[in-house]
């Protein structure tokens, strides 16, 4: 295989790892913290595109779009969590992924009704194309791994640096606990549950340019961003990038090979881990329901 | 009941499901003493710090400190009331420091003071910077009981402290209560004999969810009469 082509490939792969890593970050801490199934997360992906959308086609400007993009998924994710996961917390975990399913098909019926079945491009913010290692490389993509990067050790130092950050960590290992030390759980989950949306609509906004945004593109990716969940371990968010990059790279890679590879290569690949490895690749054994 | 009590409990009846776990427990707490609850496994003595504490919803009775009522109260709102539950499974925050376990422990009340942890437990301070995973089941223990005395808490729920513990540890542990004891009152669920003697102001005995005797003085409180319960 051509150099040029492979170097591509990966560069193409660490960006949709990206964008895979930014979504399973939210669904991830939800479920280390929370113990909820938040498959809504994937609705705030598609709001966040479709508001990088429409605000970047009135402004013609792609950055007021993702900050608009971001600020909405925020504001969408909080009032989801204060209206319906409030009232769910205490259940199985079979009920949070039910109702946040139907909050998803809920949310897809408006986005259908507000922006229509026709799927929606949006520009390239930029068109420029970078020389690494002889190959010219998209600028943009360089900027989606760029960001992803950036929410890493944003993340990373938010829960190792500040003491709510730690509660979070605290709160992983066991609720009980934590609130047995006066501290306000509640404000701890909605907190985590915010984060959670506003990084899934990061993601779509940043997704946009990259694909046709259509009212069924949460569902799409649904079944990568579990895999990558579920291959790095549950709660950890070390192993939710190393894992984005697995998949991101045997789904980039893998279509170079044999484009239906690269559907079936990422299922095969967490069966082996989780063969190997039941938590996940950094999953912890502490996380029990 | 006690009108002079710091923790007052009144026909306190709780379940599991629709298994009823307590039936019409009431006790009474006074400021700066020691109180035991001892019993058989399953006689109900965690379910009744629990319940105290806020994490089982009871379904009769009612639970005071001091003039606030404490029934439907989240957990949290109860520790920040000064009634602070150290559960008996020696859970510690593992992948977080001792350092940061203290961290926790001081974020609701905002009381950066550790001087009486390192008094009580000085060996916690040469592991500030180690995980929490890695410590013993003693300094786990200790941990957890100086987490929970970060704020200044006026009860203490202790559960089960020294079960499992080396017998030095039991001695220390023993000190440490009776110091405690000069500024909080403590609620011990404990099944360690001599130790529940040799510290207790009041002695509770659980039987199947109910309160079966309740001992005080030294004359009462021996371990061959806490032994009948058990």
């Amino acid at each position: 295989m051509d150099t040029s082509l492979l170097f591509s490939g990966f560069i193409f792969g660490l960006s949709i790892g990206s964008i895979y890593f930014l979504m399973a970050i939210g669904l991830s801490l939800c479920f280390g913290l929370m113990r909820v199934i938040s498959l809504d997360q994937l609705l705030y992906y598609s709001v966040g595109a479709y508001i990088a959308y429409s605000v970047s086609l009135a402004t013609g400007s792609f950055g007021l779009g993702l900050i608009a993009a971001v600020a909405v998924g925020g504001v969408v994710s909080l009032a989801i969590e204060r209206m319906v996961f409030r009232r769910i917390y205490e259940r199985d975990l079979t009920f949070s992924m039910i109702t946040s399913f139907g909050v998803l098909l809920g949310g897809v019926g408006v986005i259908k009704f507000f922006w229509g079945l026709v799927p929606r491009p949006v520009p390239l913010p930029f068109s420029a194309q970078v020389d690494l290692l002889g190959t010219d490389v998209p600028a943009y993509r360089l900027l989606v791994v760029a960001v992803a990067a950036a929410v890493y050790i944003g993340i990373w130092l938010f829960l190792n640096r500040t003491v709510t950050g730690k509660a979070i960590r605290a709160g992983i290992e066991s609720v009980e606990h934590v609130e047995g030390l006066g501290i306000n759980v509640a404000r701890l989950f909605t907190t985590t549950f915010v984060i959670a949306g506003t990084l899934s609509a990061l993601a779509g906004a940043l997704h946009a340019p990259l694909i046709m945004v259509d009212p069924h593109m949460g569902l799409e990716v649904l079944a990568f961003v579990f895999m990558v969940v579920i291959i790095g371990g549950l709660g950890s968010i070390k192993g939710t990038l190393v894992s984005a990059f697995i998949v991101g790279q045997v789904v980039s890679i893998g279509s170079l090979i044999y484009a239906p590879l690269a559907q079936v290569a990422p299922f095969v690949i967490m069966l082996l881990i989780l063969l190997v490895k039941p938590t996940g690749l950094y999953g912890s054994a502490l996380l029990k329901k | 009941m006690n009108a002079a009590a710091l923790l007052s409990v009144n026909g306190l009846s709780a379940s599991y499901g629709s298994a009823k776990v307590l039936f019409d427990i009431s006790l009474a707490v006074a400021p700066r003493s020691i109180v035991a609850c001892v019993g058989r496994n399953g006689a109900g003595k965690t379910t009744l710090l629990k319940t105290i504490a806020g994490f089982i919803k009871p379904t009769a009775g009612t639970v005071t400190a001091g003039d606030r009522t404490l029934i439907g109260l989240p957990p949290y709102d109860v520790a920040r009331l000064g009634v602070k539950y150290v559960p008996q499974d020696k859970k510690v925050f593992s992948d977080l420091t001792v350092r940061e376990n203290l961290e926790l422990g001081s974020y609701a009340t905002r009381d950066y003071n550790w001087d009486p942890v390192t008094t009580y437990f000085p060996k916690l301070k040469v592991l500030m910077d180690r995980k929490a995973g890695y410590l013993s089941g003693g300094e786990r223990q200790m941990l957890m009981i100086g987490r929970a005395i970060l704020g200044s808490p006026q009860v203490l729920l202790v559960d089960e402290p020294t079960e499992g513990l080396a017998p030095s540890i039991v001695a220390h542990l023993k000190n440490v209560f009776r110091e405690l004891s000069k500024t909080a009152a403590l609620v011990i669920v404990e099944q360690n004999l001599p130790l529940v003697c040799a510290i207790a102001d009041k002695v509770y005995a659980l039987s199947d969810g109910a309160i079966v005797a309740t001992l005080s003085g030294s004359d009462e409180i021996r371990v061959d009469q806490c032994e009948r319960f058990l």
